[in-house]
């Protein structure tokens, strides 16, 4: 009795079917339509962690954050400068839901995957990117990431407007054309920190701030050799007592210089400490270098201004403080001021790559989602695998 | 004022003099501090038994012993060092430590005395990926396969120099390295502390705090410590409770608190009846949630008159049992919590600082702290039943802190930065004729000038000095101490 009611109910069930489908069918061409042209819509996927707001990655496989967009794509000498791109969504360990994008560049394949990983407290997502070789020949390329113009480029990560956006494959360096001059860290401009008490030039107003200890590197592309008078700015306005800040500088071919601004000039006090630099590596570029001292109370070194002026100059310091001789120098910069900028070029990351015969590479980055920034790279424990893994572990649980 | 046993819900008289008799005997964590919830309510589909709340994860530990071939012959540890003898002992004290600590231990059957067996070794531990690592030294010539170790294995390395196979200049770089801990000793429990400090990682990592406070629902993951924040909408907490029933559990939850008393100055039975269901609430929303510990927005829901109690009695007996409840949704005041809960095996107390500048001491001010100050297993503190200062409202408790013991003080900063400071428990501050908070502890900072300058808020209070086992967890999970400036700062 029990097969008879079951096969009744399954041959109910077909005829429910039947008749939507008639229904379906008398209801017109234009859900037909709809639903045809709704399949050969590229696809748009988006994924998130629990509670946290999606990010999604468009038809052409470009993650896109509420800071701008990411976009990916590989140059090489025989290779397509175009690729067409499929999006699907898929889930990472069965679990975590995830975009992918699928390119092919000629004999080079690209994969894009993204997922949220649920780092407190925002999340972050993580993007990485998989080239692979399929003709077994070696092969050269240029992997590039496209960036909103406006994104600073350091040693570590991105920022746009201070704010961490993108933290930087480990291990890989970014190999694209560097501007003459320009920092390359991941310290934090901080504008209007400063609060000068005596006339002076500008840039005392203003600091970039090694957050966490890391340092203020500058890089100035200088004849291979060449000798410099380095000046360095400072004015502490945060401490009022001496010892709290004690700073480390180094300017390439000079001796290292321990300073204390509170307790050479004052708290609000603008001063400035000469440094007889040169290119002493002869690599066409003078390194400068500002550090925590270790054991300092404060661990976040600070700088205010560089000035370069050529060796056979006698710049007279106060002059400099007061701004007189900027356009002497060779070279002036407003540390986390106006006409302050990255070593590099914003908007814009290239990695050179050599993929094996038949071998692929991955590279994978942290991405600020809304809500939420990078946090210093060196002051993380996160790796992509515990990434992933905490992904796991929330959907695992998640009610 | 002391309130008599006025408690009808209780099962029965012989039942509330053996829950008296057992808590005074001492016994304590494992369901034995307050055995009326543990036991009369277990017939009760609803209990939530609060000592399955405690993560226990699974922690595996590989072990090995280092030696060099025998017979031994000059070099230290020398002729006449009894290796069998002591190989034998050392692996029965890892053996008993580890079951006492409920870790797994994969112990290799021979030791290690060539380069090859090493390398055997670590691509097993690759392979294994146990919680961390021990190694037992047995000559003066194995650090190499030692600092081998700390750099190749990738997993926390815990070091075991028994006194006769290393000089200063062996362990002086290593044991200061991330990921190391080196015990060049002959106390074992110094070891002992090396496995609690992977069990309490793993504990972290085990552990879903319940962040109890806006409106959002969402679930992240602190980096280093792994410990999961599910974040709940702060109403789930009072709705909850206004549909807890004051039941037999909550009764014998009251009567107990209240028995064990010194005194009981404001609350009234319905008070305490309030306090309990607060307690039940966590419990259930703790059960519900898979959590493990709770950081609430307490205040907040007091200030908006949402619960007629805050939860301080609640998160007393909560601490006491090894669940951690930190006050105001401060997440990294629950995380400093759990450390003293999870790596010392008691409560603490955050608090506020206060500077007692006449005396140059510190008051440590708060309105929860646990009472079991030795240990889950140890006997109670004294401590006496108040309201919440603020407020006058519901359940709170006045911990009376054993004046002339030490004290460390542990706060989380951040998932990656902890400081921690030490000092003595001066006295005890009653409330009047201060204001502020019910427990209040006057401490003399040891190394710290000026009473003014101690750093962090919110800092945990834990009986002890505590500062080389915390500052070793924190050097084998890379996470930064600081402590608080010895030298005055100037004006």
């Amino acid at each position: 009795m029990s097969d008879m009611r079951e096969l009744r109910q399954q041959s109910g069930a077909r005829e429910s079917e039947r008749r939507q489908f008639r229904a379906g069918w008398s209801g017109g061409w234009l859900g037909i339509l709809a639903v045809l042209f709704a399949i050969h819509l590229p696809a748009e996927v988006t994924f998130t962690s629990p509670g946290l707001p999606a990010t999604h990655m468009d038809d052409q496989g470009r993650l896109v954050e509420d800071w701008g967009l990411i976009a990916v794509g590989v140059a090489g000498a025989g290779l397509p400068t175009t690729a067409p791109t499929t999006v699907q969504g898929l889930k990472l360990d069965g679990l975590i839901p995830a975009a992918q994008a699928q390119s092919r560049y000629g004999t080079v394949a690209i994969t894009l995957t993204a997922f949220r990983a649920p780092v407190w407290p925002g999340g972050l997502d993580v993007l990485t990117i998989r080239l692979a070789e399929t003709a077994g020949q070696e092969t050269p390329v240029r992997l590039s990431l496209t960036l909103p113009e406006a994104g600073q480029i350091g040693l570590k990560t991105v920022t746009l407007g201070g704010r961490a956006v993108v933290g930087l494959p480990t291990g890989t360096k970014a190999s694209q054309i560097m501007r003459e001059w320009g920092w390359a860290d991941d310290a934090v401009a901080l504008p209007g920190w400063a609060k000068p008490s005596v006339d002076c030039d500008p840039a005392f107003q203003n600091i970039r701030a090694g957050v966490g200890g890391v340092p203020i590197l500058y890089h100035f592309k200088v004849a291979p050799k060449a000798k410099v008078k380095a000046l360095l700015g400072f004015c502490e306005s945060f401490w009022a007592q001496a010892g709290q800040r004690p700073l480390i500088c180094q300017v390439e071919g000079a001796p290292t210089q321990e300073i204390d601004p509170l307790d050479r000039w004052g708290q609000h006090r603008p001063g400035a400490v000469l440094f007889e630099a040169s290119d002493e590596n002869g690599d066409g570029t003078l390194d400068v270098c500002v550090l925590p001292k270790p054991g300092a109370p404060d661990q976040n070194p600070i700088l205010n201004a560089i000035w370069l002026f050529p060796a056979n100059s006698t710049p007279i310091l106060e002059q400099v403080i007061a701004g007189k001789l900027n356009s002497n120098a060779l070279r002036y910069v407003a540390v986390g001021g106006s006409n302050d900028q990255s070593l590099y070029a914003g908007g814009r990351l290239e990695y050179a790559l050599t993929l094996s015969a038949n071998g692929s590479q991955e590279l994978t980055f942290l991405v600020a989602c809304a809500g939420s920034s990078v946090p210093a790279p060196d002051n993380m424990a996160w790796t992509s695998e515990k990434l992933r893994q905490a992904a796991a572990a929330v959907w695992r649980d998640w009610r | 004022m002391q309130t008599t046993h006025r408690c009808s819900g209780c099962l029965s008289r012989r039942h509330c003099l053996q829950i008296i008799t057992t808590a005074a005997a001492g016994l304590a964590f494992s369901g034995e501090f307050y055995p009326a919830l543990a036991r009369s309510s277990k017939a009760d589909p609803a209990f939530v038994d609060p000592t399955k709340l405690r993560p226990r994860p699974r922690v595996r530990v590989d072990a090995a012993i280092l030696q060099q071939p025998r017979p031994y012959w000059l070099g230290w540890p020398g002729t006449t060092y009894n290796l069998d003898q002591r190989q034998k002992e050392y692996r029965g004290q890892l053996a008993a430590s580890c079951r006492g600590l409920a870790i797994e231990l994969h112990e290799e059957e021979k030791p290690i005395e060539d380069d090859a067996t090493m390398t055997a070794f670590l691509k097993a531990v690759r392979e294994r990926k146990p919680d961390g690592i021990l190694v037992i030294l047995q000559h003066m010539n194995c650090w190499s396969w030692v600092n081998r170790l700390a750099k190749e294995a990738g997993v926390p390395l815990v070091v075991f120099s028994p006194i006769g196979t290393s000089f200063t200049g062996h362990v002086a770089g290593v044991s200061r390295q991330p990921g190391v801990y080196v015990v060049s000793s002959l106390e074992w429990s110094a070891v002992e502390d090396g496995l609690r400090m992977i069990r309490a990682k793993r504990m972290f990592e085990e552990t879903r705090v319940l962040w109890i406070q806006g409106s959002k629902r969402n679930e992240t993951v602190l980096d280093r410590l792994g410990t999961k924040v599910r974040a709940i909408p702060r109403n789930t907490f009072n709705e909850l409770f206004d549909t807890m029933p004051v039941n037999e559990e909550v009764k014998d939850v009251a009567s107990t608190f209240r028995k064990h008393a010194k005194r009981v100055v404001e609350p009234t039975w319905q008070d305490s009846f309030n306090s309990a269901r607060v307690y039940t609430t966590a419990k259930r929303l703790m059960s519900d949630e898979q959590a493990n510990a709770i950081s609430m927005d307490c205040l907040g829901m007091v200030s908006a008159k949402l619960v007629p109690t805050p939860p301080c009695g609640a998160w007393t007996l909560l601490q006491d049992m090894g669940v951690t409840c930190g006050c105001e949704a401060d997440l990294f005041g629950a995380t400093s919590l759990m450390l003293t809960s999870y790596l010392l095996d008691r409560p603490g107390y955050m608090n506020d600082p206060v500077a007692e500048t006449a005396k140059n001491l510190l008051v440590a001010s708060h309105c929860v702290s646990g009472t079991r100050l030795n240990g889950f297993g140890q006997k109670a503190a004294p401590y006496i039943l108040r309201n919440h200062s603020e407020s006058a409202l519901g359940v709170s408790v006045q911990v009376l802190w054993p004046v002339g013991s030490p004290v460390s003080l542990i706060r989380f900063q951040d998932a990656n930065q902890l400081i921690i400071d030490t000092g003595t428990v001066v006295s005890n501050v009653d409330t009047p004729p201060a204001g502020g908070c019910r427990t209040s502890v006057e401490i003399k900072m040891d190394n710290i000038e000026d009473c003014r300058d101690v750093l962090g808020f919110h800092q945990v209070v834990t009986l002890g000095t505590h500062r080389r086992i915390v500052e070793s967890f924190c050097q084998l999970y890379g996470i930064k101490v600081i402590h608080s400036p010895e030298h005055r700062r100037e004006a």
